[in-house]
This record gives C-alpha cells, structure tokens and sequence, in this order.
C-alpha cells in the first residue's frame, strides 16, 4: 500500500483484524446557508487534525440530492457528516447507521433536492453496489439563514465531530491518526473574523 | 416507507408548489409557487469579480458548474475579455459532461416511474423483452440474462413486501399502460444508469479537479495547466483517459437512453397533445468552437407564438436584442417593487404576503421577454435548431420522429414537440448531440494542445468606471443568464435569471401564467387522489427543485396532497 502521505512517520499498526480498505468521508449542507454548512465544515476540520492513508476520500459534496449516488457507488464504509432535524439544542451531536435513516429516525436536512440518500441507496442496493456501512455524523443547527456564520454552537460541534469520525474510522482499523501539527483550515466561505478565530487557536 | 421531508430551507416543502383545480377530469387552473427565497445573489454584492463563480455554484447543489460557468462568462463579458481556445474547449467538455449526466438522472431517475410501472415487470418474459430490445438497439445491456436478473431483482423486492423507495409510485394507474416487457427494459436501463452517471461525473472532475464544485474556473480562462511531458498536468495519458470516457458514455445514450425516449414517445403518443403551454421559446447558442466564441456548435435563437418559420437567431453572446429584452416582474412574486425591471438594476427586497391566488404568491419573480413569457429548455434548444436547419439537430430530431413512426405509424413532426412529451424527446435528442459533440470538442482540444498551443489564461484588468455585463449558457434546464455590475473591481449588483425562473414564472402584471402553469391547462386527470398526469407535466420541465403538489376540487377543498418522487 502507499503511504507515501504518511510523511514518514511508522505506519499504523493494522493488528490482527483486517481493516477497512476504503473509506469515504462526505460532508452535506449548502456554505452558504449558516449551520446548514456544517457537514463540510466538520469535514475540513477533521481533514486538518487528522491525516489518513490514500485510500481515504474526504469530499464536499454540497447539497446533490439525487446526485449523491455516483460518490456512493460500490463504496466501503461511507461517513457522512451533515445537519440534522433531531432532539436536542443546537450544537449537540447524533451518530446514526443506516437502518436509523431508512426508519426515518435520522432526519437530514439534505438540501431540497429531494429525494436524496433513501433513493440513492435503495438504487445501490438492487445493483449490489451499496457501501458496506454507512453512519451519519448529524448536528443540530441553530439557524440555516442565508449568509449567516456558523452559530458558535455548531462551530464547537465541528470539532468534536472531527473527533468523533476519527474515532469512528479507529474502530473500523481504518489507517487514520491525529497529526502532529494540525494544517489550518481552508473555510473560504465564512466571513473573514471565522477566519481569524481559526488561525489565533 | 413515510417520506422523510428534506429541506434545508423551509423543513417541510420543497422549493416548488404546484397548485392545481381540476374539473371534469381536467386541470382548470394552475399556480406553480416556489417556497423558497433566492435571494442569493446578495450575498455575491462587494466581492471580487474574480471569486465570485465560488460563490455563484453554491446556489444549487445539483447544477453547480452552470452558475460557475455563467458567473465567469458574465465577468468577461463585462471586461470583454477573451478567453484562450484551450479554456473553451474544456470548458465545453465540462459542460458536456454535466449535461449529459444531468439528463440521464433525469430521465431514469426523475421521472421515468411517471411512466413505468415496476409491479407489472414480475410477468414479463425476459426472452420477449430482449428479442423488443434487440430490434431497435445494440445495446449490450439487453441480452436475456441481464434482463432475467433485473426481473428477479424486482420479484424479491415485491415479495419482500417492503417497495421502499418505489412504494410511493401511482402503480397500477389507469393512464400507465407500458407492457410488462418494456417495464423491465426501462427499469433495466434505470439501474444501468448510474454506471454512465459515474463516468460524466468523472469526466467533470478529471477536467475540475473536483466534483460537485469544479476547481478550475478563473475569469479569463481555466486554470488547467497543459504540459505534454509533465505527469501533473494536462498530459496525452489524462486525454486518453478522457476520451476513453467519453466513448463508453457515447454507445449508453445513443443506443440506451436515446431509444428508450423514443419507444417512450411511441408508446404514450396522446402526451404529444397534452401540455403545450407557454408557446415562445428561448434558447442562447453554447459549445462555442473558437477562441472569440464567434461560431457555435448550440444554436441559440427565438421563437414566438409556436410558429417555427419565425425563428429570429441569436448569433452570439454580445447579441443586443437578448440584453435589451429581459426584464423581471414582480406583481405576484413576494418581493416590492413594480413593473418590468432589467436584472441589472434588478433589486431582491422582499415583501412576504402568504400564498393569495389573486395577490401574490411566489417567490420566483416572472422574467419576461419583451413583455412575453418564454419556455426554456432542452425543447428550446431544439426547435430552435430545427426551425433554423441546424444538421446536428436535423439529423436526431428526424432519427427520433423515424423511430417513433416505425414503432406505432404515426407521423409525429416537428410542431408536435411543442407537448409533455415533446420536452421529454428534446431531452433525449440533446443528449444524442451532445454525445456527438463530446467527441468532437475533445478532439478540438486534442488538436490545439498538439499543435503547441499550451494557454488556458488571459488575465483580466478591471477598469476604475462602472461596466455590466452578461454570462450566457445553454445549461441542461435552459437559458441561464447571470447579470453582473461591476464597479471599482467589486460587484455592485447581481442577478441570476435561471432556467427554472422562466419555466415556474409566476403570473405577471398583466395576469399572462408562466410555463408550468400553463402547461398545466386542459390536463387530463383520471383521479385527483393520484394526480399523475400533473406530476408528468411538471416533470417534463425537469424541475430542478423539491415539488410538492396539491390538488383542489372546484369547491376549493383539499383533496390530496402528494410529493414528487
């Protein structure tokens, strides 16, 4: 395997379980729609603190509906991160599979291109190219208007998601570890103080 | 399965709400209203020009690279900035492979269940199917195993008793009437597209380094570096790679995608008279063939009152008339204001009233064409092309009409295109010269990078006084035109008037609907609890939004509610 991204640091231990071969991170949610833009956030923010081997994508995928298809298409453990309606005060975080989804348990908020995840995945599924796993990384937002900033609720919720899909990908033997020096954030499409509270953390 | 409601704006509606009072079997009145604010634009005011396509291709999750492309054509257009060969050959290829995907998902995913019923496929004989499927294409995904496997896939889905995604569908609906046989091959088709679906999202993102949300755009060209000896960059390997793409793309809509809508039309040809409506249709040119954009592989033109012989021709971008004959009305749409407006002085103030057939009731504003509604769209494009004699779309148009003849005997022309589902055999016949053209801009590339030509940008110089300008294309739903003040290097205004604005238009001032609302008139509607014929109608425009729809009977009363699949 290549680990020529690893920056020669030793490569992580696999132990005696098999890991994961691929795995998929995708982030959901409209930049410009406040909290609606957490799931690339939350992505960019784990892109920066935690590096993974080549055989890890990590894509904002905006707001596809339908088109969400193609990126799931044959994956392997597939986490999304993206708001969500769900109980609880903005900023608080819920970690759904996917039967969760089917039951409608998981209320995304994936954009207005409805019909989104459900019909992607039941298309999958009858041609037997459906992700091996799938687990959403949800947040409640606190407001979704547009050009607003992150409210600071959801703002903390990113990191700690961060946190929570690396742990995720641990679990599954997935080859990801923190970096020792995080890289700085690329949030173009927040307003410029956003920017600045990044780069004096 | 309850429908999980996904809206990110309002949690409850989609984007659109069709609203529709049917009588005697048929559709009386209609309003389609958007429940979504579009005010985006605002957000785009005191930027930087050159960051602005950024921006612009977050409007919609779905039809990203148009804004992208619109935004940055509008810039140049202000500058009149030229961009180099290079970045208008890939550009194109983008543009192809966007079009191209975004109208197989419409197609297949969209809204082929209007039409298909999937409960009726466990009685076909898969043998049949493939010796129908056979006569009319070499599709290899045809043969009698594949579509064996595809009816047994179906069986263990209807014995499972949980239809999931397809339990919302109107089967068994007097006015679905496909034989069991081309159910299966159409639902064959339906899972075999989205292998073709991945390989135009790769052609987008081997050219934008990255999809959705392409990465290469800059005002004055693409940011592509080309360099035959450099692994890095655009190389002779990653062209290879391309046109291998696009070669297994071509055979999937020429033989699969192409014949369906065909055998589609053949079979429903009463949908040829139903759904007419707004009769102007516009269509700008695109795919342009040289640096200056001078020559065009879309033709681009104007077409009143349904009649084809008056085509007027839009030449190019700096075309004078489309600058001066677009302007925006706002009497039933939630914002202030009065009167046609131009976008360049267009303003977004809102002025929510609650939804009043009579007052307003939209949140699209109603563009107009010197005062007139127009319909958009890939049938645009087509009429358009055939009213003027273009042969690209001479020789689909006629390829279809043959098809649809020998398969029922009817003589369909190209007036009858004009209907449901005319809209529908457009989309098909774009596609098919679309596929021809994807070949074609690729080895236009090909060519100019071989002949040593290795620019992708001009660098844009922005005056100190005020310019305007427009960013035309031809996108997969329509006309797109964003219109941009620039002043001082910043915006100072902008205003997109998308596809979907023309095609949802809510009613104007003098009370004259838009196209869907139109369109909608004299539908029939077997039973108002199912209201399918709406959704096929609605439909046909490839709305670009949530749809929820309602029915009324002429008491007013709420008799139905549905959502779109």
């Amino acid at each position: 395997m290549n680990r020529s991204n690893n920056r020669g640091h030793a490569p992580i231990p696999t132990g005696a379980k098999r890991p994961w071969e691929s795995a998929c991170l995708i982030g959901l949610g409209n930049v410009l729609l406040g909290d609606d833009g957490f799931g690339p956030l939350a992505i960019e923010m784990f892109r920066c603190a935690y590096e993974c081997g080549p055989n890890i994508e990590i894509l904002d995928l905006g707001t596809p509906g339908l088109d969400l298809a193609p990126y799931l298409y044959g994956a392997n453990l597939v986490v999304i991160a993206d708001a969500v309606l769900a109980e609880g005060k903005p900023g608080t975080l819920c970690t759904y599979c996917e039967a969760d989804l089917l039951s409608c348990r998981a209320r995304l908020r994936l954009t207005a291109h409805d019909p989104g995840v459900q019909e992607s995945l039941a298309q999958l599924r009858l041609m037997d190219r459906a992700p091996s796993e799938l687990i959403i990384v949800g947040c409640v937002p606190e407001s979704c208007e547009l050009g607003k900033n992150v409210s600071p609720s959801v703002w903390s919720a990113s990191s700690v998601a961060a946190d929570s899909m690396a742990r995720l990908l641990m679990e599954r033997d997935v080859n990801c570890r923190r970096r020792r020096v995080p890289l700085q954030p690329n949030l173009w499409w927040l307003p410029r103080d956003r920017c600045e509270l990044v780069a004096s953390r | 399965m309850a429908r999980v409601s996904i809206d990110p704006v309002t949690r409850i509606e989609g984007h659109l709400r069709i609203d529709v009072e049917v009588d005697g079997g048929t559709v009386q009145k209609a309003w389609a209203c958007c429940t979504m604010w579009r005010g985006i634009e605002t957000i785009l005011r005191g930027r930087d020009p050159r960051e602005g396509w950024v921006f612009a291709q977050r409007f919609c999750g779905v039809c990203t690279t148009v804004h992208a492309m619109s935004s940055v054509r509008a810039v140049e257009d202000a500058l009149q900035l030229e961009i180099p060969a290079n970045a208008q050959y890939i550009r194109n290829l983008i543009l192809i492979g966007h079009g191209l995907h975004d109208h197989i998902v419409h197609f297949y995913q969209l809204s082929a269940l209007d039409w298909v019923d999937i409960t009726t496929i466990p009685k076909a004989d898969p043998a049949r199917a493939a010796s129908i499927a056979d006569g009319v294409s070499n599709w290899p995904g045809n043969s009698h195993r594949e579509l064996e496997a595809v009816q047994n896939k179906v069986k263990g889905l209807i014995a499972s008793g949980q239809l999931g995604i397809f339990s919302h569908g109107y089967w068994g609906h007097p006015a679905m009437h496909l034989s069991p046989e081309m159910n299966l091959i159409l639902f064959a088709h339906y899972l075999q597209a989205l292998e073709f679906q991945r390989k135009a999202c790769q052609v987008v993102g081997i050219l934008g380094g990255k999809t959705p949300h392409i990465q290469n755009l800059a005002v004055g060209g693409v940011m592509n570096a080309i360099n035959l000896n450099s692994l890095a960059t655009m190389n002779m390997d990653r062209l290879g790679t391309l046109q291998s793409l696009l070669q297994d793309l071509v055979p999937f809509v020429q033989q699969a995608y192409f014949v369906d809508a065909c055998l589609l039309a053949a079979s429903y040809p009463e949908w040829f008279r139903y759904g007419r409506g707004v009769a102007n249709y516009l269509a700008v040119p695109d795919l342009p063939v040289d640096a200056k954009a001078t020559k065009f592989d879309l033709p681009g033109g104007v077409i009143m009152d349904g009649n084809l012989g008056s085509v007027r021709p839009i030449q190019n971008w700096r075309d004078e008339a489309i600058r001066a004959a677009v302007a925006e009305d706002v009497t039933h749409a939630w914002y202030k204001g009065n009167g046609l407006q131009k976008p360049w002085q267009g303003k977004t103030d809102p002025d929510y009233t609650d939804f009043q057939e009579n007052g307003k009731y939209s949140w699209v504003k109603a563009p107009r064409y010197n005062g007139h509604p127009m319909q958009v769209g890939p049938v645009s494009n087509v009429l358009v092309g055939y009213a003027s004699g273009h042969p690209l779309t001479r020789k689909w148009t006629d390829a279809a009409f043959k098809r649809i003849s020998s398969a029922n005997g009817s003589n369909v022309t190209a007036d009858d295109l004009q209907s449901t589902m005319g809209r529908y055999l457009s989309r098909a016949i774009r596609s098919a010269m679309l596929s021809d053209l994807a070949l074609e801009h690729w080895q236009l590339l090909a060519n100019n990078i071989l002949k040593g030509d290795d620019t992708t940008y001009n660098p844009p110089q922005f005056p100190a006084h005020e310019v305007e300008g427009v960013g035309l294309h031809e996108a997969p739903r329509g006309t797109l035109s964003h219109w941009v003040v620039i002043d001082k290097g910043a915006f100072s205004n902008y205003q997109a008037v998308v596809p979907t604005t023309w095609n949802a238009s809510p009613r104007d001032e003098k009370g004259i609907p838009g196209p869907y609302e139109s369109s909608l008139l004299a539908n029939p509607v077997a039973d108002p609890q199912k209201p399918l014929e709406v959704l096929r109608t609605v439909h046909s425009f490839d709305p670009c939004m949530a749809c929820a729809c309602h029915t009324l009977d002429a008491s007013g009363h709420e008799i139905a509610q549905v959502k779109v699949l």
